[in-house]
């Protein structure tokens, strides 16, 4: 073979072998940029004095541990942290449920009913969050709000209609669970849906001439099927339902006195209230770990599937 | 047998129709109070119709000062993050889908992994990066901020699509003499058009609807995006509730349209995604 053609041979493997790199490498660049070195800094912040004076001088001394302590022994920590908790459990809890109920349900709907709630779900997840908690807040005014009006035509709870239901931390909790609710649903059901619909008719009839009854198939079959779908929404609503940030925001600001406070809206409040970037950051890395934790079993089995790649 | 059926019939359209009512009754609030006139949004005896029909409201929240602004800086923000990520993300799956390269697996666990970091975390090193880079108050930072934000989700979808597209396909119209570049243009564009479609619309809505960067980011009112406007037109003392849902409406509109436009793609993609992997 002459010298010259695997001289050529080479030029053409290395040159194809800088392809992929330089395909990749804008990529790259941005989630450097917007996740990689943010990730990095947030750690950084969070063990320095990062207040106002380091907006303007841009000198921040380290204080190392110093942030965490004061997060810690500040005696605001656990009670925003079992709130955390809480709210987020009675988020998925009822969105599974309430998505589970649908999902079943539109297998068993008519051709023109089940139209019809795809199309209410559609139109409540396609309603943006900030929109979506406007009308909330419309919804739910003291004087005019239609749902006060509602509830006091029931008859049932009393009159409502002066009813301010952010002056209250729990009913202000209430509200926007329905909120977080309404809007997470129609994915879960959907997905769900679409699982629900993969299974084999052949278990179900099965199942029956075996004699086992409708809780035991729904058990037996169609929850171990559902499995792996239903593990994965119920991961993304764990993470989703974690960082509720926007309606909070918006609908009570974390008051009053703090009773709607989570960890989102601490860490927002002592960075961009209080001026302490340090202390904020500290707190979104306290939620960044928890959240690793809880999901830490799924993000494993995605390394291990990701050796198949 | 025959009525049992048809009670459990009676009872499951009943339940449907129950849920149909609630699931949508913030949607048709909204409307309805849109297309009222100004004085009966505050009766204490709600109208459930918006009987005399009134464009008012509309007028009244486009006729804000500044609207034009908010509406421009939204439509320039979504629509670099919409570009800008599809082309990148197209780059980066191709090279994921079409070499073996050192690297590669761990590049594809990181796009996964990332996807979990909760983007409220990083609202605090994200703005002092970009104060220190001069980018704040910025559309070119915002619009920067929303890439990122969007690139896992992209890139993971076209790498989904291409992975489908068989690359003998390819091989074939290069031993006809066509480069890479024709390739790309010529025969794998038309094929992951789909999915370059369900990503843009994906991108289009995580940073139309995006509120706390956009926020935080803009300090001057000219800078505002619109939801950011929306919602500092809701905390100024004595709401204007018409205007403000009639402006909440308009800017739903676009993606509820979006949605019922790729209703029957987005829960194929969306289990396509989630039942394979």
């Amino acid at each position: 073979m002459p010298p010259s053609e695997t001289g050529a041979r080479r030029v053409r493997r290395v040159r194809a072998s800088r392809t992929p790199y330089l395909l990749l490498a804008p990529a790259a660049l941005v989630l450097g940029v917007i996740y990689g070195y943010p990730l990095v800094r947030l750690l950084g912040i969070s063990m320095q004095d990062y207040g106002l004076r380091a907006l303007f001088t841009g000198s921040s001394p380290w204080i190392w541990f110093a942030n965490y302590e004061h997060v810690f022994t500040g005696g605001q920590f656990v009670p925003v942290l079992i709130r955390t908790f809480v709210f987020c459990v009675a988020l998925v809890a009822g969105t599974l449920l309430i998505g589970m109920f649908v999902a079943l349900m539109l297998g068993s709907l008519g051709r023109r009913m089940r139209g019809a709630v795809t199309l209410c779900l559609i139109c409540a997840w396609a309603v943006p969050n900030v929109a979506a908690t406007l009308v909330w807040q419309w919804l739910f005014e003291p004087g005019y709000g239609v749902v006060n009006w509602l509830l006091s035509r029931l008859g049932v709870f009393g009159d409502l209609t002066n009813r301010q239901w952010f002056a209250s931390a729990f009913s202000a909790f209430v509200v926007v669970w329905l909120l977080v609710v309404w809007q997470s649903v129609p994915f879960v059901a959907l997905t769900l849906r679409a699982g629900l619909s993969q299974i084999p008719r052949s278990y179900y009839e099965t199942a029956a001439l075996a004699g086992a009854g409708a809780w035991t198939m729904f058990r037996l079959v169609t929850l171990q099927f559902l499995r792996p779908i239903l593990l994965l929404v119920g991961i993304l609503s764990v993470v989703w339902d974690f960082n509720v940030f926007n309606q909070i925001w918006i609908l009570t600001q974390g008051g009053p006195d703090g009773g709607t406070t989570t960890l989102g809206i601490w860490s927002f409040t002592q960075a961009f209230s209080s001026e302490s970037f340090g202390q904020g950051a500290a707190v979104a890395v306290v939620s960044v770990a928890l959240l690793l934790l809880l999901t830490a079993a799924y993000v494993r089995r995605l390394i291990s599937a990701g050796e198949e790649w | 047998m025959k009525s049992r059926r048809t009670r459990r019939r009676f009872a499951l359209n009943t339940a449907a129709t129950v849920f149909c009512l609630v699931w949508i009754f913030p949607v048709y609030w909204m409307v309805n109070t849109a297309f009222k006139p100004y004085g009966d949004i505050l009766r204490p005896t709600p109208g459930f119709l918006p009987i005399p029909l009134s464009l008012g409201n509309f007028t009244d929240a486009l006729g804000k000062p500044m609207f034009g602004d908010y509406l421009r800086n939204s439509l320039i923000v979504t629509g670099t993050a919409v570009i800008a990520s599809s082309l990148l993300a197209l780059f980066a799956a191709v090279a994921l889908t079409r070499f073996r390269f050192f690297g590669r697996r761990t590049f594809l666990i990181t796009v996964l992994a990332i996807q979990m970091v909760p983007t409220p975390a990083l609202v605090i090193p994200i703005f002092l990066t970009l104060k220190g880079a001069n980018l704040l108050n910025t559309l070119l930072g915002l619009a920067l901020t929303y890439i990122g934000f969007v690139l896992p989700f992209t890139i993971w979808t076209l790498r989904g699509f291409l992975h489908g597209i068989p690359v003998e396909l390819e091989e074939a119209a290069m031993v006809d003499g066509a480069g890479r570049l024709t390739v790309l243009r010529r025969i794998l564009l038309p094929l992951i058009a789909p999915g370059l479609i369900a990503s843009s619309v994906f991108a289009f809505i995580t940073a139309w609807n995006d509120y706390v960067f956009a926020y935080v980011e803009m300090k001057d009112q000219g800078h505002y995006t619109l939801p950011v406007w929306l919602v500092s037109f809701s905390t100024s003392t004595g709401v204007d509730y018409g205007g403000l849902i009639a402006g909440s409406t308009l800017f739903a509109l676009p993606v509820i349209v979006f949605f019922l436009l790729i209703q029957r793609r987005l829960v194929e993609g969306m289990t396509s995604g989630a039942v394979k992997d």
